[in-house]
């Protein structure tokens, strides 16, 4: 359509950009179909990219989760440093997972980029990341808490060449399957990904075949500038100034508390910089997160605030600056452990946001439930006698909006996982669900009030089982905005059947549940919008008449009372 | 008793097929549609189709009607007020659904809120485990104390949604005895009637759904029923299910959410129809209209048929054909993005003010308008009825022609262009991502617009046959005609899937089985139309997805299930498939058993065409079109004179009432003995 040295038209562009979606969906989809592990399967956890020959993200699937943006960019960084263009081959594949010398964000992700060769030349590269569901350490799936050094959160990988010119180098791989629980299904992990490595290789070369490699990689620079401009175009639409917001996370799990993180946020014309200075000190526990994490973070909240329908390519990227001194919670260096990062990376999407409000009021939200809370039982089946895992990721609150409640229940910013059917946990599992809904009064009040936090509450049939549970935002309560209240803190209760109940921790760990208890998960509610004397009588009544908020809760922060 | 109708409601027309079985007589007709009652111009086109062809209302034996009552009253809101009772513990369910988010990046999309609100969604105290042993005991007072609450809120219908009821439905059969009893008024959705299937959020949405549904549907039904007895007194009518079988005004009164996507899954039926006419068992379809364009996958005759999919944003759990829609028809406007990228879709011009070229209004330049200014869509449709206006097209798109640079012909071309690619994106989802590889399909176009663009999609999925059905603007009304009428049997146990548990498998069997004939017995199905189809979902153990494997078919006597290795084989086959591997010692469960029962429709006959004399048809004219960035001219020739028998080559056009078909230079055409176009595409 175009020749090499003129640029692309607008249309040719559109219509290869859809043609490199394709590669990217495909390429997800296959790994999601042939992969073992359930966070793959189940969970969407992973992602597929098309890069350039610069390392430049140019498409990633529209699937893909927004944390993965930063390993992308970590592994292509790692790549193109340690290996100069002559000695990157056809039928090469890189492998890395490690968050401080690999461009990771924690180890369960393996990243892995294979560069497109047409007549001997780098085009560019496919790429894919998969959270396998073991990577080895001191803990059955690698992702507990209570370890404070990466070493114990399992097997390192540097950035390594897993083939050279297409043959696979076995040593290599034999170290990466010791290293790692239950071999035959993440052996199953590695060849979903080499498969989807190979299929994304060869779409691309269908395209370029078709298109001309002039064209093509024209497109790639097109599709990143225009991004860049279209994100520069939002930027400079937000008002000038210098914004300061500041967060507590409540502990990391190994005995730090009340952990802050804080932001200066500078707009300047279409420059937007994001300064954390001043944030914790990186903590033990592993709720650290590198830069890079850092920087997806701080991209997911850009284009969910300025322009929800923006590629999400290396565009966005470029039209913000990041600051965040090494050896801080939000740039880690090693050997911090990260496992739970998506934590903390909530917290800085909420932070983020807070440091916006008062330039973009319109497009804020109160702050959502803040956490990636998990609930983990685990046991042997009283039948079979065999070991069980059961895992669940738990949604709570989003925050009020300016034109609409919060949501109620649900997985919020950078997460979006799926809960396992009541019914599939107690066909599978030696579990009953006792109870799963709305807490009331969880939303916190406003003009537009708060989403509410979920209530799961579970007892084991038959056995004790082990609970273990990783909560935030349990003290430190997701605030409001613009004189909202903040919604509920979550929390973790163990319930016996004579009627006592214990409190426990944040992050308690391999607790005995007995079959006379019960545990019950409640997560953070969220902030609400606005002051709450501006709510009207209408969505009064319907607080009042759906029965999520009690008549004390309403008198206190609305000065409602229930028509007589 | 010599014809068979099939009526398909769309949005703008309602289109008839009637086929007199006995003489081989095939005629059209089409309708204006009445969105407020779809019946009206039900009743009004047939009158007017029996009085123009001569058919006494005692001589239609079977009419068959695709729906769209229960979509539009889905995307609407125009439902019942309904009240909800389920198990304590749970009333939030159908609100939390499965936690996510309908758009990762968006802060305002919220999923669809709940069809029933809050204060209408009654707890009973009660439990069944997850072998369907009660738990918690249901007490009749609390059965009253519900009641008591339905009544209060009002509601029209009522859904019972109970934690395990597709093991032991005992609970909700209770509760909906006394319904009955005290509200004989209100309609009554049970899960473990509306699907007895696991994983309850599912359950209870499709069921929901269903209860909101009953009282609109159920009034249609009623009122087209008794009107078409008056007509056709001794007509059969069927409805058309979303899984693409038909079913009788009673059961879809009862179940009206199984009729939510009727006319799409009608289309590939029609396709499938078509397909067996043209000899070609594996196809892809592209049922383009003036908004949307829905494509399916054909396989050895049967269209892909998949258990759960959103309608109008509701999960809804039931066998449905696998159709793909995306926001690409005639009327999809091109507009520029924020990065200055040109896209077409999803919105449409519609009907109204629809295309610039149509006149009524519409400036807005529009897909229909890119394929008038190329030479495509001829100057004049519906056989003149409606001249277009290609001045306005022109002005239409000069704009963006200007802003891009181009000519206007060329900004036309790149608009054609980004559609097909949308289009094409839609099929590689359909085939390439459920194991399929396109390139041994052929693609069958139809709707009013599909084989204006077959020829650009087929290249670029490198498709090498297009088969373009004799009538194109109908098929979904043809489909109706061929449709076997239809039921799906299913119940949940999950159960290793071995030799030793032969026995139990055969005991959850057995049931199905028993409803199946007592169907056939209620429909008067003959014993020589009978057909029963088991098939098993089956996972590994420790997955949380399953493969529907069809195991076993039967002239109607009890499907037996085959040995364990053969059932394991073909699961084997199946995930290889679909995921691309399987391992064979790892061992396998089941977990749902699902049983459907055919009646087997008539067979219609084929028109009788004779053969053409000469081999090349005549044109009736030439006009200039765009191919590839330059003009050619191109020959036109009218569908109605085309014969078995004709053969003529690209660049061509072939007009006829309702569809326009391009073929494109080089292509090589070819007219079949059923009529259809087979068009072999140019390397």
């Amino acid at each position: 359509m175009t020749d090499a040295l003129s640029k692309p038209d607008p249309i040719t562009i559109e219509i290869i950009s859809n043609a490199l979606q394709s590669v990217t969906d495909e390429s997800f989809v296959a790994l999601m179909k042939s992969a073992y592990s359930t966070n793959i399967k189940e969970r969407h956890d992973h992602s597929t990219a098309v890069v350039d020959r610069n390392g430049r993200l140019v498409m990633q699937a529209s699937m893909s989760i927004p944390i993965h943006l930063a390993s992308m960019l970590g592994l292509m960084r790692k790549l193109l440093d340690k290996f100069p263009l002559d000695q990157i081959h056809e039928g090469d594949v890189f492998c890395a997972n490690d968050p401080h010398v690999g461009g990771g964000t924690h180890l369960p992700d393996v990243n892995l980029a294979m560069p497109v060769f047409v007549e001997g030349e780098l085009v560019g590269f496919v790429c894919n990341i998969a959270h396998h569901a073991d990577i080895g350490g001191m803990s059955p799936g690698s992702m507990a808490g209570g370890m404070t050094e990466i070493y114990q959160e399992g097997l390192r990988i540097p950035l390594i060449k897993l083939f050279r010119r297409g043959v696979l180098d076995q040593d290599l791989f034999d170290i990466l399957l010791l290293n790692v629980r239950v071999v035959e299904e993440r052996r199953g992990d590695y060849n979903a990904q080499f498969a989807a490595l190979r299929l994304a290789d060869r779409r691309l070369r269908e395209i370029i075949d078709r298109e001309g490699v002039g064209t093509v990689t024209a497109v790639f620079d097109e599709i990143i500038t225009r991004t860049r401009h279209r994100m520069k175009l939002a930027i400079g639409e937000i008002p000038d100034g210098v914004y300061h917001f500041a967060d507590v996370m409540d502990d990391d799990g190994a005995g730090t508390e009340d952990i802050p993180i804080r932001l200066k946020t500078t707009i300047d014309g279409d420059r937007a910089v994001f300064d954390f200075t001043g944030t914790s000190p990186q903590v033990p526990g592993n709720v650290n997160i590198p830069l890079n994490g850092t920087i997806a973070a701080v991209c997911y909240v850009l284009k969910a605030m300025l322009d929800p329908e923006v590629p999400n390519n290396h565009g966005v990227i470029d039209a913000i600056e990041v600051i965040a001194p090494p050896g801080t919670m939000v740039s880690c260096v090693a050997p911090a452990s990260v496992a739970s990062r998506a934590h903390t990376s909530q917290r800085i999407v909420d932070v983020v946001i807070g440091s916006l409000a008062e330039a973009l009021p319109d497009k804020v939200v109160g702050a959502a439930n803040g956490a990636n809370s998990m609930a983990i039982f685990s046991g042997l089946h009283p039948e079979t006698g065999r070991p069980y895992v059961y895992l669940e990721t738990l949604g709570g609150g989003f925050g009020g909006r300016d034109d609409r409640d919060g949501k109620d229940g649900v997985q919020v910013h950078i997460t979006n996982t799926s809960n396992l059917p009541v019914e599939a946990i107690e066909m599978e599992y030696p579990l009953l669900v006792e109870e799963y809904g709305l807490i009331e009064d969880s939303g916190g009040a406003g003009t537009w009030r708060g989403g509410m936090g979920l209530r799961r509450v579970v007892r084991p049939i038959g056995h004790d089982c082990l609970f273990t549970g990783i909560g935030e935002r349990f003290r430190n309560r997701p605030w409001g905005v613009f004189g909202a209240r903040p919604g509920a803190a979550g929390r973790f209760l163990m319930q016996d059947d004579d009627g006592t109940e214990t409190r426990l921790g944040t992050k308690p760990g391999d607790l005995v549940l007995r079959a006379d208890q019960q545990a019950v998960v409640e997560t953070p509610g969220s902030g609400g919008y606005g002051r709450p004397e501006h709510r009207s009588a209408e969505k009064l009544s319907e607080d009042w008449e759906s029965g999520k908020f009690t008549a004390a809760y309403m008198k206190q922060w609305y000065g409602w009372e229930p028509p007589a | 008793m010599s014809w068979y109708i099939g009526v398909d409601v769309g949005g703008t027309f309602t289109d008839f097929f009637a086929v007199d079985v006995e003489n081989a007589r095939f005629v059209v007709h089409k309708t204006p549609s009445t969105p407020g009652n779809p019946a009206e111009a039900i009743l009004a086109g047939l009158d007017a189709l029996s009085e123009r062809e001569g058919i006494p209302g005692h001589a239609i034996g079977r009419l068959a009607h695709g729906t769209t009552v229960a979509t539009n009253a889905l995307i609407q809101r125009r439902g019942a007020p309904i009240a909800l009772i389920t198990t304590k513990g749970f009333r939030d369910l159908l609100e939390i659904g499965r936690q996510v988010r309908p758009k990762m990046y968006d802060l305002k999309a919220d999923a669809q809120p709940p069809l029933v609100p809050r204060q209408h969604r009654f707890e009973v105290a009660e439990r069944m485990d997850a072998r369907g042993q009660p738990l918690t005991v249901l007490d009749d007072a609390d059965i009253e104390a519900a009641i008591d609450q339905v009544e209060a809120a009002g509601a029209e219908a009522c859904a019972v949604c109970l934690l395990f009821a597709f093991l032991n439905p005992a609970h909700e059969q209770r509760i909906g005895a006394r319904l009955k009893e005290r509200l004989p008024n209100i309609a009554i959705s049970l899960s473990s009637a509306v699907q007895p299937e696991f994983r309850e959020f599912e359950r209870f949405s499709t069921t929901t759904l269903n209860a909101y549904l009953q009282p609109i549907v159920g009034r249609y039904m009623r009122h087209l029923g008794g009107e078409l007895a008056k007509r056709a007194p001794r007509a059969r009518l069927g409805i058309n299910q979303s899984s693409g079988g038909l079913m009788s005004v009673e059961r879809a009164a009862e179940f009206p959410v199984r009729t939510a996507l009727s006319g799409p899954a009608a289309g590939a039926v029609g396709a499938a129809h078509v397909a067996r006419t043209a000899g070609l068992p594996d196809v892809i379809t592209l049922d383009m209209g003036g908004t949307s364009a829905d494509v399916a996958l054909i396989k050895g005759y049967e269209a892909d048929v998949g258990y759960g999919r959103e309608v109008a944003g509701f999960p809804v759990r039931l066998p449905v054909i696998d159709i793909h829609t995306i926001g690409a028809g005639g009327g999809s406007i091109a507009w520029f993005e924020k990065d200055g990228l040109l896209k077409v879709g999803p919105q449409s011009a519609g009907a109204v003010p629809g295309p610039a070229c149509y006149g009524k209004g519409g400036t807005e330049p529009t897909v229909s308008d890119a394929n008038l200014v190329l030479g495509r869509l001829s100057g004049s449709l519906i056989g003149g009825a409606m001249v277009l206006d290609l001045e306005a097209s022109r002005t239409a798109i000069r704009p963006a022609a200007e802003r891009l640079g181009l000519s206007v012909e060329k900004t036309a071309e790149g608009i054609i262009g980004i559609v097909t690619a949308n289009m094409v994106r839609a099929i590689r989802t359909v085939s390439v991502e459920r194991g399929h590889d396109p390139r041994r399909f052929a693609l069958m176009p139809f709707g009013g617009a599909g084989a204006l663009h077959a020829g650009d999609v087929a290249r670029a999925l490198d498709m090498k046959q297009i088969a373009v059905p004799p009538s194109p603007g109908i098929l979904c009304a043809q489909g109706l005609v061929v449709s076997d009428l239809k039921e799906d049997f299913v119940g949940t146990q999950r159960l290793p899937f071995d030799a030793e548990h032969r026995d139990v498998l055969g005991a959850v069997i057995a049931p199905l089985v028993k409803d199946a004939q007592a169907w056939f017995e209620d429909e008067d199905v003959p014993k020589d139309r009978r057909r029963l189809r088991l098939a098993v979902d089956l996972r590994y153990v420790g997955q949380n997805f399953e493969l529907t494997v069809p195991v076993a078919e039967t002239h109607g006597e009890p499907p037996v299930l085959p040995a364990e290795e053969i059932v394991r084989g073909r699961f084997f086959e199946v995930h290889e498939q679909t995921y691309g591997h399987f391992t064979e010692t790892d061992p396998i469960e089941a977990v749902n058993f699902r049983l459907t029962a055919f009646g087997v429709a008539d067979s219609v006959p084929s028109p009788q065409v004779p053969e053409a004399e000469d081999s090349e048809p005549s044109e009736v004219g030439r006009r200039s079109v765009w191919f590839d960035g330059r003009e050619h001219e191109a020959r036109v020739f009218a569908r109605d004179t085309l014969r078995p028998g004709h053969r003529f080559e690209g660049p061509a056009i072939v007009d006829q009432l309702d569809a326009t078909t391009v073929i494109h230079p080089g292509d090589r055409v070819r007219v079949d003995d059923a009529l259809n176009l087979i068009v072999e595409v140019a390397r």
